[in-house]
């Protein structure tokens, strides 16, 4: 029997993973810095933990457990937290997962990266690859542990001759269970877009990337691999697909308000400027991966649920 | 609402492309077909504005190929006569895909218009990936040195790049060189401005002896008649990675006869206008 770790568990993406683990009989542990809250009845046999990946606690974890493999899904991207705690949980704790990893014989370990590191430049060309340099960390140090996470496990791919080193670089990934900025942003009812510019964007769904992480489980191949969903459209088609307005506002004005009134990441904004459209070939020619749910389907399902509650607030509001 | 500008001429023209395109109907690149007939429908306005004689049209093979024209007259309606020509005239039509300055996406408007007429940015990749899927690719090898340069060196071409040369080889595409007489004479730069072209973030800044008179409506384009000729496709073989030295030998066979062209079309032209 397999037995996997898989981090973020409180996020939805890695519930979903643990889902289809543990329907195949694998036993699965969770860990996470946040609490899991409202656990959904086919995640009764789930063992969770909550810990901070860069604290003792882990170490132990892996004692009690002899994990065959890890999924490192839990990589902050909340700017929320300060630099300084992402960090320590992004950078310091994977390092320690590694090390664990090597220590107590795991032989697959997935580690989850994002497109973000690219960067959305003007000069990009399309599609980008695996080999193409990491255009982020030159205008957006908020950016800084992503990428450092990113390289450090990429070196690991080829260091660690016993643990089986795969990560994984999902484009946009949406779904009803996420609350990332990007499918909280296609949930809004008007969606901003910048003045005179309308890029290339992919979408990737929660189920598309949980298969992919399973596959990438499943298997012992070692690399680093984007990973996509069906075709690119642009934004203001995304907006069309979600059935929101959209309004455009100068890209001066939104880069100063996000830099000082709001949560989301600035380096953010340039993916609403810039093309940034990876290509997952290599994920399909060594794992035989395929991206199934449409992107019309996607966006749909992402929205549905804001949809139908808007609706409802609606006719509430009616009735009275 | 902006489709009744459509040209039936190029709605045709371009429903007789070979389709490339996903559901929403737009390649990775973001060109999209029906945009696409509106900005060439507008494209269309500024061809006929400048009268131009197309010769040898029929020398645009229907596979992948580059077409690498002389570039000169500030603005690049070169590049755009070229373009309209290869889709009404090329037997079956053309939609080259030019190959832009790098700073073109950080425009807004353009960078959002340029894509979806199928501009994409000048880069190796982009090229050789739409030559792959058997593109007909539109590239001046001066680059932006020949677009701007000054009244002085009309019709002398600058000195072409190696990079499409490297791709032609790596492709095994073909090369049509194409010579356009008229467009130096459209807008006149004696000087171009340091300056200015530093301030404003351009490659040049060109100055119109009637700038300190006429302003900026000195840089209307003339009404001269451009003369394009497109000429027999050139094939060449060897490695692309080969060195710079052995490249340059190809790249000024290019070049040579670009400017034969070039030469020979001033000679039979008999007036700019």
């Amino acid at each position: 029997m397999r037995r996997v770790l898989i981090t973020g568990i409180a996020g939805g993406l890695a519930r979903q993973v643990a889902k289809e683990l543990l329907s195949r009989g694998d036993h699965v542990v969770g860990v996470d810095y946040r609490e899991l809250k409202n656990r959904e009845p086919e995640l009764k046999d789930l063992e969770v933990f909550q810990a901070n990946y860069n604290k003792t606690v882990i170490e132990d974890i892996f004692r009690k457990n002899s994990f065959t493999h890890v999924l490192h899904l839990g990589r902050v991207g909340n700017l929320k937290e300060s630099s300084g705690k992402r960090f320590d949980l992004n950078v310091v704790g994977s390092q320690k997962i590694m090390n664990l990893c090597v220590q107590h014989g795991v032989t697959r370990l997935v580690v989850m990266s994002t497109f973000h590191i690219y960067g959305a430049h003007p000069a990009n060309h399309i599609p980008i690859s695996e080999e193409e340099p990491l255009r982020a960390g030159m205008d957006f140090p908020q950016l800084a542990d992503a990428i450092q996470l990113d390289n450090m496990a990429a070196t690991w791919v080829w260091r660690h001759e016993d643990v089986h080193v795969c990560v994984l670089r999902p484009t946009n990934v949406i779904g009803p269970m996420l609350r990332n900025t990007i499918s909280e942003l296609l949930r809004q009812p008007t969606i901003p877009r910048l003045l005179g510019f309308d890029p290339m964007m992919q979408f990737l769904h929660e189920k598309d990337l949980a298969d992919a992480i399973v596959l990438a489980c499943d298997k012992e191949q070692r690399g680093i691999f984007n990973v996509t969903g069906r075709g690119v459209i642009p934004w203001t088609t995304a907006i069309e697909i979600a059935g929101s307005k959209s309004i455009p506002l100068p890209s001066s004005a939104v880069r100063f308000a996000v830099k000082y009134f709001s949560a989301l990441p600035e380096y953010l904004v340039n993916f609403f400027k810039y093309p940034c459209v990876i290509s997952d070939k290599a994920f399909r020619d060594s794992f035989g991966y395929q991206a199934r749910v449409s992107i019309a389907q996607s966006i749909e399902t992402t929205v549905a649920e804001a949809r139908e509650l808007a609706r409802q607030k609606l006719l509430a509001k009616h009735s009275r | 609402m902006l489709s009744k500008f459509v040209d039936p001429e190029v709605a045709r023209a371009i429903d007789a492309l070979p389709n490339h395109i996903n559901e929403f109907g737009f390649d990775p690149w973001g060109f999209n077909p029906e945009q696409a007939k509106i900005y060439f429908s507008l494209a269309k306005l500024i061809f006929e504005y400048f009268r131009p004689e197309i010769h040898g049209i029929e020398n645009v093979p229907a596979g992948r190929c580059l077409i690498v024209p002389n570039h000169s007259g500030q603005f690049p309606f070169d590049g755009l006569v070229v373009a309209v020509a290869s889709l009404l005239r090329g037997d079956p039509p053309r939609l080259p895909r030019a190959m832009a300055e790098r700073y073109f996406p950080t425009l807004p408007w353009v960078s959002e218009s340029f894509a979806r007429a199928g501009v994409v940015v000048g880069d190796p990749i982009n090229c050789r990936n739409l030559l792959m899927d058997d593109n007909a690719i539109l590239v001046f090898p001066e680059g932006a040195r020949g677009c701007g340069k000054t009244w002085q060196h009309r019709y002398q071409l600058e000195n072409f790049g190696r990079g499409f040369m490297r791709l032609a080889l790596q492709t095994e595409s073909p090369i049509v060189p194409v010579a356009v007489v008229g467009a130096e004479e459209s807008i006149i730069s004696i000087h171009s401005s340091k300056t200015i072209s530093k301030l404003i973030g351009a490659p040049y800044f060109p100055i119109h002896p009637l700038a300190p008179i006429l302003g900026p409506l000195a840089y209307i384009p003339l009404p001269v008649k451009f003369h394009v000729y497109f000429g027999e496709p050139m094939k060449f073989e060897g490695p692309f990675d080969d060195e710079d030295q052995a490249i340059d030998v190809k790249v000024k066979a290019v070049q040579d006869r670009v400017q034969e062209m070039i030469n020979d079309g001033l000679r039979a032209r008999t007036s700019i206008f």
